[in-house]
């Protein structure tokens, strides 16, 4: 497939290069020449100088025959405006963004981009799970961010353990899709699937149930 | 009417003052703090024209300019895409009637007029007006 990265830096370069590596055709649009110039180096004549927010960049770039654009830059005003452009302009058919800030990642899905990358969400969950004592760690977000797949981790004093998953009132709307156990062991999550001290729960949730859903698994007797 | 402006530059200064002379309530929004020369200082120092240093295009700067009660809302800066993003902030999540955006990308414009943010050209306007000054005197 043939893809336009817009933006060639600490994102942008290693994707260019796995997708190369992928095996599809990438050109990278970048509007620092010392970045280009590095690109260049390294991958080939894979990368250009150019402002992706206008629309004559976008052209120069291939945007018309590009089966996504994917957009990388430290500015979330550019990404949002060269997916837009993309899209508007030259019917590119997935638009994928990183937001850097969580207020923009909104306002990105709003705005019709495909796929928001939201750089804060990320790291917070990396970090979650670098952390073992913390019990609750957002995995991503599904269908448009109104539900979102979740692990919690089962303390061993809490009053879910010892019954079984039917014995729990989930928020509504919420599933349990795996447990795991201490030792690393996967259990089916059956109504009758017994719950255990330091069992790992992961749970697809409305996004607005996660508080409810962490607050009943972390209850302490 | 209430009216935020994003950016203290050429454009968005002389705004400032214009709508401010018309006896409009002007709130500035504007990142740097040292370019805000162009700004009527007399103005502001009464208190007639506010002036937040934040970058505009986010929502706690918007909040801070009062934009609940915003009726206009102009992204005057040099750049396209932070225009578009503010403008968009304002038309989508702030609801604001009326947005409007300086935008110099032909392209961008017409995305941005089909999501009802009024748009305009710095340089097509001052090509138009020199064109019409020679016009005017052949």
């Amino acid at each position: 497939m043939y893809l336009v990265i817009v933006g060639g830096g600490k994102v942008g370069a290693p994707l260019a290069s796995s997708l190369i590596n992928e095996g599809h055709e990438v050109f990278v649009l970048d509007n620092d020449p010392d970045t280009v110039a590095s690109l260049q180096r390294e991958l080939g004549m894979v990368a250009t100088i150019g402002d992706a927010t206008s629309v004559r960049a976008l052209q120069d770039a291939g945007a018309a025959r590009a089966g996504a654009l994917i957009a990388t830059t430290n500015s979330d005003a550019d990404n949002l405006s060269a997916c837009q452009l993309a899209r508007t302009n030259f019917d590119v058919p997935r638009t994928i963004a990183v937001a850097h800030s969580p207020e923009n990642a909104e306002l990105f899905d709003l705005a019709g981009v495909d796929l928001v990358v939201s750089a804060t969400d990320l790291v917070l969950s990396n970090l979650a799970t670098a952390l073992p004592a913390h019990p609750l760690i957002r995995l991503m977000p599904v269908a448009d961010r109104t539900q979102e797949l979740v692990a919690i981790k089962l303390p061993a004093a809490g009053t879910a353990i010892g019954r079984t998953l039917s014995e729990l009132t989930l928020p509504y709307g919420t599933k349990i899709v795996l447990m795991i156990t201490a030792e690393g062991h996967s259990k089916t999550p059956d109504a009758d699937a017994l719950i255990e001290a330091e069992d790992e729960i992961v749970a697809l949730t409305p996004a607005n149930s996660t508080n409810e859903l962490w607050e009943l698994l972390t209850e302490l007797r | 009417m209430n009216v935020i402006i994003v950016g203290a530059g050429n454009l968005g200064a002389s705004l400032a003052r214009k709508l401010s002379d018309l006896g409009h309530r002007i709130t500035v929004i504007e990142k740097n703090p040292k370019a805000v020369s162009l700004l009527p200082r007399g103005r502001v120092d009464s208190g007639a024209m506010s002036i937040i240093h934040r970058d505009g295009s986010t929502s706690a700067a918007m909040i801070e300019a009062g934009i609940s009660d915003a009726d206009v809302f102009i992204a005057a800066t040099g750049k396209d895409s932070l225009n578009g993003l503010a403008a968009q902030r304002a038309k989508t999540i702030f609801r604001v009637d009326e947005v409007m955006a300086s935008v110099k990308d032909e392209g961008a414009r017409t995305l941005y007029e089909s999501l009802g943010i009024s748009t305009i050209n710095k340089a097509t306007l001052a090509a138009d007006q020199f064109a019409s000054v020679l016009t005017s005197k052949a």
